[in-house]
C-alpha cells in the first residue's frame, strides 16, 4: 500500500452520553478510490467531519497529508480545506446562485483569476460531469442527479488533493446511480486525487473501491480490497456485505422482553 | 436580478433615508435655535414660575430668541432662578433694565417667557463688548438723571425686574378680597 | 422539590450557554470584517433584502399609522380647543416612541423572520457546512452581511416610517380636518428638539436593529435544522425580538426621557 493521505490513529468520539468511536484507527490511501462502508446510524458522516476539522474528537489524532488536523490552528485549518473538498448528501448547492456561479464561487473566493479564465475553468468542469447545456439554471431547477453532478464539479473546481463523498448514492435513480459510479471512477483517474466514499450502497461501491473499510460497533471490524472483504471471515462484515436482516447485528432494538411489556399493560 | 439594478435600487432606499432624515430634522424639529449658532446665558429670579417648563421659549415681541435651559431654587433665598439660553446675536443688546415676565400662550397654552426689552445705550454696550468708553455728555446726563450707571445685559447677568406667573388661585383670592372691601 | 432545582438550573445553565454562543457568533462575524472588495457587494444584496423590500409594509404602515393617530388625537384635543396641538401630539409620539418601536416590530415580522429562515434553510440544506469545507467563514460569508444590512437598514427604515406618518398625519389633520397648516408645523417645531427627540429616536433604533438582527441571525444559525426546527427558530425570532425591542424600549424611555 502506498502512502497515506489520511490517517486516524487511535480515534475516541463521542456525542453527549453516546460514544461513537473508540480507538479507532484506518488509513486512506493516497490515489485510490477507498469505500468506508456500515450499517446507518454508526457515524460514518460524522468520520467526514472529523476529517474536515468540523469537530474534533476527544482523543486519539487525525493526519491529513501528514498534518494533525485537531491541533491546527484556524488559519491552518482553513489552509488545509483548500486542498480537500466534501460532497453533501443533498449537494449543498447555493440556491441563490446558478449552477455556473456555484461552479464558479470557490475559484472566485480562493484564486485571482480574472472573469475569463474563471469562465474557461468552470467551462471544463461542467463538461466532466457532463452538464455544460445547464449552466444558467437555478438549483432548483436540478434534478437531484444532477444537483450532484454540479456539486461533484464544484468540489473539484479547485482541484483538490482529497475528495470526501457523504452518501453519493443515496436515494438516486439506477441511470443516476450509474452516471456518479462512472464519474467517480474516471475523475479519480484523470486528475489523479484521493477518493473517499462513505456509503451503505454496497454492490456500487465494491465495483470502483480499491480499499474498503468496514465500521460498526464504534471500530473498524475489517478492511482491505474488495475482495478480501467478500471472502472476510467476520459474521458481522458477512452480515452487512450480503444485507441479512438477522446476525450479529440484531433486527431489534435492545428493548425489555417482548412478553413482559406486552403484558404489562403499558404499566412500564 | 442583475446587480446594477439592485444596486439603484438600494441606493434609492438609502437616498430615501436621508432624505427623511432632513425633512425630519428641518422640517419638524426647531433646527434654529438649539441646534446650531452660539448662545448666552442669562438668569432671572421670579416669585413663582407658574407651571413653565424647561425648554420653554423665550420671546421678544413673539419672536422665539431662546430657551428656558433649566430651573431651580436660589440656595439663600429659596425663589426660583430661571436659566435661560439666548441667541449670541442679542448678547450686550438689552439694559438690564429690561423686564421678563412668564406668559401663557392661549388660555390653555403652555407658559412662555415674554421679554420687554429695554435697548441699552451706546456707551454701555461698547462697555459690554469691552471696548473702552468714551464718556459723553448725554449718558453722563442720563446717569445723573436716573442715579445708576446702566449696563447692557451679558453672559451670566441676573435680570431682576421681573413678573411672576399668574396663578389662578391667586387671581381669584384677590378679587373676592377685593370685592369684600368695597 | 430536588427535580425542580435541577430542572431550574439545567434551565438557567442553557440560556448561559445560549447566550454564549449568540456573543460569539457575533463577534465571529464582526471581528476580522471581510475584505471591501468582496465585502460590498453581499452588504449591498443584503440591503436590498432586508432594507429596500421592507419599504413598501414600513411605508404604508407608517401612512396608515399617522393619519390614525391624527384622526384620534384630533378628536380628543379639539374638546379642549387644542387641536393646533395637533402637530406636536403626532410628531413627538412618533419619533420618540412609536418610530422605532413600530418600525422594530415590523421589521422583525417581515424581514427578522426572512433572515432566520434563510440561514436556518442554508444550514439544513448543508451550505453552511459546505462553505467551512470550502475554507470560507460561514460567520463572514453569510452572517456578517446580514448582520451590516440589518444594522443600517432599521434606522433608516424609522426614518422613512416617521416621515411617513408626519406626512399621513398632515393629511388627515390639515387638508381633512381643517387644523391650521402654518400652526400644525410651527407649533411642532417649537415642541420637537432635534437633539432630545429625532437622535434619542435613532439611537433606539440602532438598539432595536441590534437586537432584532442579532437575535434573527442566532436563531437561524442555532436552529435545529429540520423543518420543525426551522418553524420553532422562526417564530422564536419574531417572539423574542418582539419582546426584547419593547422591553428595551421601556429601559431606554426610561434613561433618555424621564430626566
Amino acid at each position: 500500500m502506498s502512502q497515506a493521505i489520511v490517517e486516524i490513529k487511535d480515534v475516541t468520539f463521542s456525542r453527549g452520553e453516546k460514544t461513537i468511536y473508540k480507538n479507532m484507527s484506518f488509513s486512506v490511501p493516497k490515489g485510490k478510490i477507498t469505500a468506508i462502508m456500515g450499517p446507518s446510524g454508526i457515524g460514518k458522516t460524522t468520520m467526514l467531519r472529523l476529517i474536515g476539522g468540523q469537530l474534533k474528537p476527544d482523543s486519539g489524532d487525525i493526519l491529513f497529508e501528514g498534518k494533525s488536523i485537531p491541533s491546527m490552528t484556524r488559519a491552518a485549518l482553513y489552509d488545509a480545506r483548500k486542498n480537500m473538498s466534501m460532497l453533501f448528501q443533498s449537494g449543498a448547492l447555493f440556491t441563490d446562485m446558478s449552477v455556473f456561479d456555484n461552479i464558479a464561487f470557490p475559484l472566485r473566493e480562493h484564486t485571482t483569476l480574472n472573469e475569463e479564465l474563471i469562465r474557461l475553468v468552470v467551462l471544463m468542469k461542467l463538461q466532466a460531469v457532463g452538464l455544460r447545456g445547464a449552466r444558467d439554471l437555478m438549483p432548483s431547477e436540478l434534478s437531484g442527479g444532477m444537483a450532484r453532478r454540479v456539486a461533484l464539479a464544484r468540489a473539484i473546481a479547485l482541484d483538490p488533493e482529497l475528495i470526501m463523498y457523504d452518501e453519493p448514492f443515496a436515494g438516486q435513480d439506477p441511470i443516476s446511480m450509474g452516471v456518479l459510479v462512472k464519474l467517480i471512477k474516471s475523475l479519480n483517474e484523470v486528475l489523479g486525487l484521493s477518493s473517499l466514499i462513505v456509503t451503505h450502497d454496497v454492490t456500487e461501491v465494491l465495483s470502483i473501491a480499491e480499499h474498503v473499510i468496514i465500521i460498526a460497533e464504534q471500530g473498524v471490524i475489517g478492511s482491505g480490497t474488495a475482495q478480501e472483504m467478500l471472502a472476510h471471515r467476520s459474521p458481522l462484515v458477512q452480515q452487512f456485505l450480503q444485507g441479512l436482516s438477522d446476525g450479529p447485528v440484531p433486527f431489534h432494538q435492545p428493548a425489555n422482553p417482548y412478553e413482559q411489556e406486552l403484558l404489562s399493560g403499558g404499566a412500564v | 436580478m442583475n446587480t446594477r439594478k439592485i444596486e439603484i435600487l438600494v441606493g434609492l432606499f438609502v437616498a430615501l433615508g436621508v432624505l427623511a432624515f432632513a425633512v425630519l430634522a428641518l422640517k419638524v424639529a426647531n433646527s434654529g435655535i438649539s441646534g446650531s449658532g452660539e448662545t448666552y446665558t442669562l438668569n432671572a429670579k421670579f416669585e413663582n414660575i407658574g407651571s413653565l417648563k424647561a425648554r420653554a421659549p423665550i420671546k421678544v415681541g413673539g419672536v422665539v430668541i431662546g430657551r428656558v435651559e433649566g430651573i431651580s431654587i436660589h440656595p439663600q433665598e429659596f425663589v426660583p432662578v430661571v436659566n435661560m439660553t439666548i441667541d449670541a446675536n442679542y448678547e450686550c443688546q438689552f439694559s438690564d433694565t429690561t423686564s421678563v415676565s412668564i406668559l401663557t400662550s392661549g388660555i390653555l397654552g403652555e407658559q412662555y417667557l415674554g421679554i420687554s426689552p429695554v435697548i441699552a445705550s451706546e456707551s454701555a454696550r461698547q462697555s459690554c463688548f469691552g471696548y473702552e468708553v468714551a464718556h459723553d455728555d448725554a449718558s453722563d446726563e442720563l446717569e445723573d438723571l436716573f442715579g445708576v450707571e446702566s449696563k447692557a445685559l451679558r453672559n451670566g447677568d441676573l435680570i431682576t425686574d421681573t413678573k411672576s406667573a399668574l396663578v389662578l388661585e391667586e387671581l381669584i383670592g384677590q378679587f373676592l378680597f377685593n370685592q369684600g372691601s368695597e | 422539590m430536588i427535580n425542580f432545582f435541577q430542572k431550574l438550573g439545567h434551565k438557567t445553565l442553557s440560556r448561559f450557554a445560549s447566550l454564549g454562543r449568540s456573543t460569539s457568533m457575533l463577534f465571529g462575524a464582526l471581528v476580522n470584517m471581510p475584505n471591501i472588495r468582496k465585502g460590498t457587494p453581499l452588504l449591498i444584496r443584503q440591503l436590498y433584502m432586508i432594507g429596500h423590500q421592507s419599504l413598501l409594509i414600513i411605508m404604508v404602515s407608517g401612512l396608515f399609522i399617522g393619519m390614525v393617530l391624527a384622526l384620534q388625537g384630533y378628536t380628543v384635543l379639539v374638546g379642549y380647543g387644542a387641536e393646533d396641538s395637533l402637530g406636536p401630539l403626532v410628531a413627538l409620539s412618533l419619533l420618540r416612541e412609536l418610530g422605532p418601536v413600530v418600525t422594530a416590530l415590523l421589521f422583525a415580522g417581515r424581514a427578522g423572520s426572512a433572515l432566520t429562515a434563510e440561514i436556518g434553510l442554508m444550514k439544513a440544506t448543508e451550505q453552511l457546512s459546505s462553505l467551512e469545507m470550502m475554507a470560507i467563514d460561514p460567520l463572514k460569508r453569510v452572517i456578517a452581511p446580514r448582520f451590516w444590512a440589518g444594522f443600517i437598514s432599521m434606522p433608516l427604515l424609522a426614518l422613512i416610517f416617521s416621515a411617513v406618518a408626519i406626512l399621513g398625519a398632515h393629511l388627515v389633520g390639515v387638508d381633512w380636518l381643517g387644523v391650521d397648516s402654518g400652526s400644525f408645523w410651527s407649533i411642532m417645531q417649537a415642541q420637537v428638539s432635534f437633539e432630545k427627540d429625532i437622535l434619542n429616536g435613532i439611537i433606539k433604533s440602532f438598539v432595536f436593529a441590534l437586537v432584532v438582527t442579532w437575535i434573527a441571525l442566532y436563531k437561524g444559525y442555532d436552529c435545529i435544522p429540520t423543518s420543525e426546527g426551522i418553524s420553532k427558530a422562526t417564530t422564536e425570532t419574531v417572539v423574542h425580538s418582539s419582546l426584547a425591542v419593547l422591553g428595551f424600549d421601556f429601559l431606554l424611555t426610561a434613561v433618555m426621557f424621564s430626566g
